[in-house]
């Protein structure tokens, strides 16, 4: 890369990180506000005096531990289910020939097309019948899999080299273990972006939670926050402590998860 | 790398295309099928009930959706102002996030994927938006937007630069710009993934055999990178047509329904008007919109596609 | 969705709780009310541990209804459950609480909700049977629930308590209309609140100017205001607020004789013209921003960038947390045709399929007592709907709630009968807001939006 190429590249991604950066910012301001300063009409950007007790306030007024554990307990479980199922069905649809392969896959698809909140209401029917309601299977059973893993995994493990599985075929592997072995190895970065965004999807769901839990205990964060706000008016300074909570987990998995994506697939077997 | 030719025999994985014995064909279809069961079950149970039960629901009217209407919630779905109007305001809305998201999450991505020092830094930045939560964004942007007590406008005073009612004059571009801003990091990562599946092979020969960087990118990385678009373009598409949250959060669908999105019109018509009938009917025309999308999209890029 | 309830709106208010086809699912609503681990609840978990919940006191039958029906997992051994606004977890309310599961030997679980979300949460509750006993609304669902058949009827408890209580003659009239469905009671009034003009005294004083008490004054006052980047008054984003103008002009939403909506039509486009008028003629107001709330007005005045709102108690706190050196004055709305101001606050009914309507009842009576809306009164300034509550020096010794409670002799509910057409929520939200702010926000001729909102509004009422 030539100086001028280089300096424009920093300065593009310095302003565009510089942009994306202030929500992060400002959402810990807000949470080391007074009620006073949230609520005042122009925008407070820096707290007078940082009111670190915002954060206990959130455990003292509610069950805020539970919320954490419920939160991660549903959006680590639904993340595991994910990468169990997800890959394993997307290698299908990219690798085998089968009957009915294009419609299924379609139908598959069309599982994104509805909104949540349409199949609410039968879901909840459903987990209602089950004796579900209020427990942590009806809040993970329903989102153990989706469209959208299925198809990323789909789209991703495409570019894998058919030689690659023809060459375990040839060994005599099992059909799992050539999965296993050889295309889950190759598909890392796939699978470290499907871990992530699953769990952010699933860390922020509201809706669902909101209607599945039917006590105050099993509620998860988002639908935990709820709580601390008045009839009339939010109380940003607990909303947003609660939100830098929630931040905390996200980072986390993307720090962890952003090895992968960096680096490149190793060819084995093919140069 | 031969192109695929569009006889069906070149869907067969590459492996297997010399002599073939039936067997083998059933032997996979058998694999298939045993590896996709739990699936299957699981959409058939969680997504495929349900969504019969709302196809049912839509022929029927009334707060309990329990008077039997036939056809007449779909009748009523054309015959709809306001249903005509949030679609319209849905489609420009999807269609502006969508190339958005794919010009601006590629360009960030080959910006990042350089070997650049701190492109660790600069990759969990520009994901920011995207993990913290909906609430405290549409309240940072309110005060970022609002014409009287914003930042934004107070900066612009501060230089003498004229000022803008951001969230009443052109609304919809208003919330396609954040929508962008919490999305770009999204699609950069997906395509940073998709670059990082790219060989390094390929662009060693390239250099090789003498192409320059704009060659490299045409020839190799856009041919390459077709899944990863694909899928990018298709979950840009249908969370386009699907987007919720900027109406719910910043505008409520104002002002006067300009930014009324299908979905939080859907929304407001089963959870606040109660009529399930009509919103499982409306539902279930964005169904079809999408599918038929999704299907134009995936021919497409299935023609694309690059066998290895 | 479950298609049980064919709808069958009481008559003749017989409670048929006991007797509902037991075509529905009746799940266990979670696991038994132990020890909450943390947190508000448990104060009075423990409380009701040790206070002789434990010894499974049988249940009192309440008088002469109908014993409760104890079938169905209610794994609680007695669990009430009540849905609860997330704001009004007043400390008042607990303490009636834990009376009542004292005397009853039974756990009230407290479920709180933002109102949208309760909505979710009831109207799916409602598609499975699922229901809490007793539930706090923000105003209007207790009727449009009667309607589709979801609420109990309380007739023949208030024909039995009624004289007891003091209901309906120690309750504003307004209040009592509110919650009746067919002549019979359906929910009581829990909260009443009014909108009134909040101002800033020390812009007042500046400018030399007093409250507005007419229209016109409000415009030449508005104007005295407005300079630089202060306007003298703020209209609100939210279409409710174009109400106190619409009801001082006596207007109605629905007058069910003649089916028509917004009328007499002449004073409704007047009214309507007023507000854009002083939003596009005289300047005195900035253009709203569209959100999702309604305290845009509130934070002009309170960032001392707007001179006058008009809203209810609800914008007090706010603008004492944000601003405690604002000197707020509050007075009553200035006259049209007549004085009005729009009227809201909450009720609290029991749906139709509760498990325990005896002892929901029993906490309803308990809950609006003349003491506890005092409580209320003195430990979170909130309004009340009692006749006699206005007596209180609670009430009269504080110039603000003093102001407001004056102002409920005269508020009046501008939905009154819409619950009727089954369309309350597009009529007097949906179309209603797009031509309110169509008005407002972008300059669309008055005459116009109020043409397509009738138009739109006599179509769905026709179905």
């Amino acid at each position: 890369m030539s100086r001028a190429v280089r300096v424009t590249v920093y300065a593009l991604l310095v302003l565009a990180s510089a942009l994306t950066i202030l929500p992060l910012l400002y959402m810990v301001a807000l949470s080391l506000q007074t009620e006073g300063e949230t609520l005042s009409g122009e925008a407070v950007l820096i707290p007078d005096s940082p009111q670190w007790g915002n954060y206990a306030t959130l455990f003292e007024e509610a069950p805020f531990a539970n919320f954490i554990v419920n939160s991660l307990v549903v959006a680590g479980g639904i993340t595991i289910a994910h990468l169990l199922f997800d890959p394993l069905v997307g290698y299908v649809f990219a690798k085998f020939d089968f009957p009915f392969r294009n419609t299924l896959f379609v139908a598959i698809l069309a599982t994104l097309m509805i909104p949540l909140f349409v199949r609410m209401i039968p879901l909840y029917v459903m987990m209602s019948n089950m004796g579900w309601l209020n427990s942590y299977q009806a809040l993970i059973m329903p989102f153990l899999m989706d469209g959208f893993g299925i198809f990323l995994m789909r789209q991703f493990i495409q570019p894998i080299p058919d030689d690659l599985i023809h060459a375990g075929r040839v060994d005599g592997a099992s059909e799992f273990t050539i999965y296993w072995r050889i295309v889950l190895p190759q598909a890392k970065p796939a699978l470290a972006v499907l871990g992530l965004f699953t769990f952010i999807f699933q860390w922020n769901e509201f809706l669902w939670p909101l209607v599945a839990t039917t006590t105050e205990e099993m509620r998860t964060i988002p639908v935990g926050l709820t709580l601390f706000n008045q009839e009339h008016f939010t109380l940003w300074h607990l909303t947003a402590a609660g939100s830098v909570i929630m931040f905390v987990p996200t980072a986390l998995i993307l720090i962890f998860s952003q090895r992968y994506f960096v680096r490149g697939i190793a060819l084995t077997g093919l140069k | 790398m031969p192109l695929k030719t569009r006889d069906r025999s070149a869907r067969f994985p590459r492996g297997l295309r010399r002599s073939r014995p039936l067997t083998l064909k059933a032997r996979q279809a058998r694999t298939a099928y045993l590896f996709l069961l739990p699936a299957l079950v699981f959409f058939a149970v969680f997504f495929y009930m349900p969504i019969a039960d709302i196809v049912n629901t839509s022929m029927h009217s009334g707060p309990q959706a329990d008077e039997f209407n036939g056809l007449g919630n779909y009748v009523d779905a054309f015959d709809d102002p306001a249903a005509r109007n949030s679609f319209v305001v849905t489609l420009l809305f999807a269609a502006g996030t969508t190339v958005g998201a794919i010009v601006l999450g590629l360009g960030l991505a080959l910006l990042v994927n350089r070997p650049l020092r701190g492109r660790t830094v600069f990759r969990l930045a520009l994901l920011v938006p995207y993990l913290t939560s909906v609430a405290v964004v549409g309240l940072l942007w309110r005060n970022i937007l609002d014409p009287q007590l914003g930042i934004l406008n107070r900066l612009l005073k501060e230089f003498d630069l004229p000022t803008q009612q951001w969230l009443n004059t052109d609304p919809l571009v208003t919330i396609i710009v954040i929508t962008l801003w919490q999305i770009a990091g999204y699609t950069m990562i997906l395509f940073l993934a998709g670059l990082q599946g790219i060989p390094e092979v390929y662009y060693e020969a390239a250099y090789i055999d003498g192409a320059n960087s704009r060659q490299r990118f045409w020839r190799i990385t856009v041919p390459l990178l077709a899944p990863t678009t694909l899928f990018v373009t298709v979950m840009a598409v249908i969370s386009g047509l699907q987007a919720f949250g900027q109406a719910y959060i910043i505008t409520n669908g104002g002002p006067a329904d300009s930014t009324d999105l299908y979905v939080f019109h859907v929304f407001n018509v089963a959870f606040r008007s109660r009529d399930f009938g009509y919103s499982s009917a409306l539902s279930v025309l964005l169904l079809i919109v999408i599918m038929v999308f999704t299907a134009v999209q995936l021919r497409a890029g299935r023609r694309r596609e690059v066998q290895y | 969705m479950s298609r049980n309830g064919s709808r069958n709106t009481p008559h003749n208010g017989s409670r048929a709780p006991a007797s509902q086809p037991a075509t529905d699912p009746d799940p266990d609503p979670g696991p038994a009310a132990g020890p909450a681990p943390g947190g508000a609840l448990s104060r009075r978990r423990m409380l009701a541990l040790t206070g002789g919940a434990a010894a499974a006191v049988p249940l009192a039958g309440c008088g002469s209804g109908a014993p409760d029906d104890e079938g169905g997992g209610d794994g609680g051994g007695g669990t009430v459950t009540v849905y609860w606004n997330a704001g009004h977890d007043y400390a008042a309310y607990q303490k009636v609480i834990d009376a009542f599961e004292k005397k009853h030997g039974v756990t009230v679980r407290m479920q709180k909700y933002q109102w949208p979300d309760m909505r979710t949460r009831i109207l799916t509750d409602f598609s499975s049977g699922n229901v809490p006993d007793l539930m706090e609304e923000p105003g209007g669902w207790t009727q449009e629930f009667a309607l589709s058949g979801d609420v109990l009827s309380l007739q023949d408890y208030l024909d039995r308590d009624g004289a007891e209580m003091g209901y309906p003659d120690d309750w504003q009239e307004a209040a009592v209309r509110h919650n009746a469905h067919r002549g019979k009671a359906y929910g009581i009034q829990l909260h009443q609140t009014c909108s009134l003009l909040l101002y800033n005294k020390a812009m007042f004083r500046k400018a030399r100017v007093e409250p507005p008490t007419t229209w016109d004054e409000v415009v030449s006052v508005g104007k005295r205001l407005t300079g630089g980047d202060v306007h003298g008054i703020a209209l609100n984003q939210d279409q409710s607020y174009a109400w106190p103008w619409l009801l001082q002009n006596d207007v109605r939403l629905y007058n069910p004789d003649g089916q028509e909506l917004l009328t007499p039509r002449a004073a409704a486009l007047e009214a309507l013209q007023f507000q854009a008028d002083l939003v596009h003629k005289h300047k005195v107001s900035p253009v709203p921003t569209p959100g999702t709330d309604y305290s845009g007005p509130q934070k002009l005045l309170s960032a001392e960038r707007a001179a006058m709102i008009v809203s209810g108690p609800w914008d007090l706190e706010p603008i004492e947390k944000s601003s405690p050196d604002l000197e707020l004055g509050v007075a009553q709305v200035p006259k049209g045709k007549k004085q009005s101001t729009i009227l809201a606050g909450t009720s609290v009914f029991i749906p139709k399929k509760a498990k325990h309507p005896d002892l929901a009842w029993d906490l309803i009576k308990r809950l609006t007592e003349l003491r506890t809306e005092v409580a209320v009164t003195r430990d979170e300034g909130m309004l009340m709907p009692r006749k006699s509550w206005m007596k209180e020096p609670v009430v009269q010794d504080d110039p603000l709630t003093k102001a407001f409670a004056k102002g409920l002799t005269y508020a009046e509910d501008p939905y009154l009968d819409l619950y009727v057409t089954g369309k309350y929520g597009e009529l007097s939200i949906d179309l209603f807001r797009t031509m309110y702010q169509g008005i407002v926000m972008e300059k669309k001729p008055v005459e116009k939006a109020y043409e397509q909102y009738v138009t739109a509004g006599r179509k769905l009422i026709k179905g």
